[in-house]
């Protein structure tokens, strides 16, 4: 009788152990770093400009929850703030803002829900897609992004990705001037490259 | 008082496919010109275009009334008195409009300088369909 308590207690022992492992094993988190940045390629019918947040000012982290043989499941997000960006033109970045709202709404929203897998790093970029969530002006909308990752010789991982949006896919109205003789088109080019760190 | 409104009528109509037609080239052969004007100080969102486009009529009917009012003053061939029309209005009015512009708005010298060129264009255009149809 004695000997089979000690057997269920080793027994339990081993599977809390087991379960800590699996956890510690299966749960990363990546620190995105400063240096991170992110930029909007859109055009009008006489130019086309870039408009870029060149430094990420927050430090979040996205958390890969769990791998399956769907893929892998992350949280967090990261948060930019209109302001930052910068089109290279003073008249163009406040209308960019202007057309997101900042006044309303001073911060988008990326927040990384899954990836495809998750490749053993290397310095050579490898594709992966995932999913993200989008918030812009108060308006969420998911995305599947296509992505390449790597990590350099300094242990960095470097994420870049980038999709075609819609300033509609966001309720937003594409600023039209001079009667409509200046009209900027709906597809926007977003990309961003995040520098990570694990932790 | 029929007279000023047809006059003024018939030079909205001239210079609203002018006006209008000379923007429209413009931007798209000149597009350089243009890309101050991606900036919020300028309507973005349409609201505002009707208004936009009857500046033709509202700049004729108003310079119809000044004709009618002071051609008297105007000597010469058709062609001299609307030109000289078209400077009478451009410094008595678009100077002084286009140096309060650049001095409190966030424009440019191109902008203010091409504006200024733009109004006179029109007074002279105006001016010659009122000397030639209102002498």
């Amino acid at each position: 009788m004695r000997n089979r308590y000690i057997l269920l207690v080793m027994l339990l022992i081993l599977s809390f152990t087991g379960f800590s492992m699996k956890n510690h094993t299966d749960t990363k988190r990546w620190v995105v770093s400063q240096s991170s940045s992110l930029s909007v390629n859109g055009s009008t019918n006489i130019n086309t400009f870039s408009c870029v947040i060149p430094a990420y000012d927050k430090t979040d982290t996205i958390t890969i929850k769990s791998k399956t043989d769907k893929g892998v499941v992350l949280s967090g997000s990261i948060e930019l703030s209109i302001s930052s960006f910068d089109c290279h033109n003073s008249g163009m970045t406040k209308q960019l803002q202007k057309t997101l709202k900042k006044k309303q709404f001073p911060a988008l929203h990326i927040r990384f829900l899954t990836l495809s897998s998750l490749p053993v790093m290397t310095q050579k970029p490898e594709p992966v897609t995932g999913m993200v969530d989008i918030e812009i002006a108060g308006v969420n909308k998911q995305f599947g992004i296509n992505y390449q990752i790597s990590q350099d010789s300094d242990n960095v991982i470097h994420l870049l990705g980038s999709r075609d949006l819609n300033f509609t896919d966001f309720k937003l109205i594409p600023p039209c001037k001079l009667g409509g003789m200046i009209k900027t088109k709906d597809q926007l080019t977003v990309a961003f490259h995040l520098k990570m760190k694990t932790i | 008082m029929k007279k000023i409104l047809t006059t003024g009528l018939i030079a909205g109509c001239i210079l609203f496919i002018l006006s209008y037609g000379g923007i429209f080239l413009g931007v798209r052969f000149f597009p350089g010109l243009f890309v101050a004007y991606d900036n919020p100080l300028f309507n973005s969102d349409g609201n505002r275009d009707v208004l936009f486009y009857l500046h033709a009529f509202i700049i004729s009917f108003a310079l119809s009334w000044f004709w009618d009012r002071f051609k008297s003053l105007f000597k010469g061939t058709f062609i001299m008195r609307g030109v000289e029309f078209g400077f009478v209005y451009a410094m008595i009015a678009l100077l002084p409009v286009m140096w309060i512009s650049f001095s409190s708005l966030d424009i440019t010298v191109v902008m203010v300088v091409s504006w200024f060129l733009y109004g006179l264009a029109q007074a002279i255009i105006a001016g010659l369909v009122f000397a030639k149809i209102n002498p």
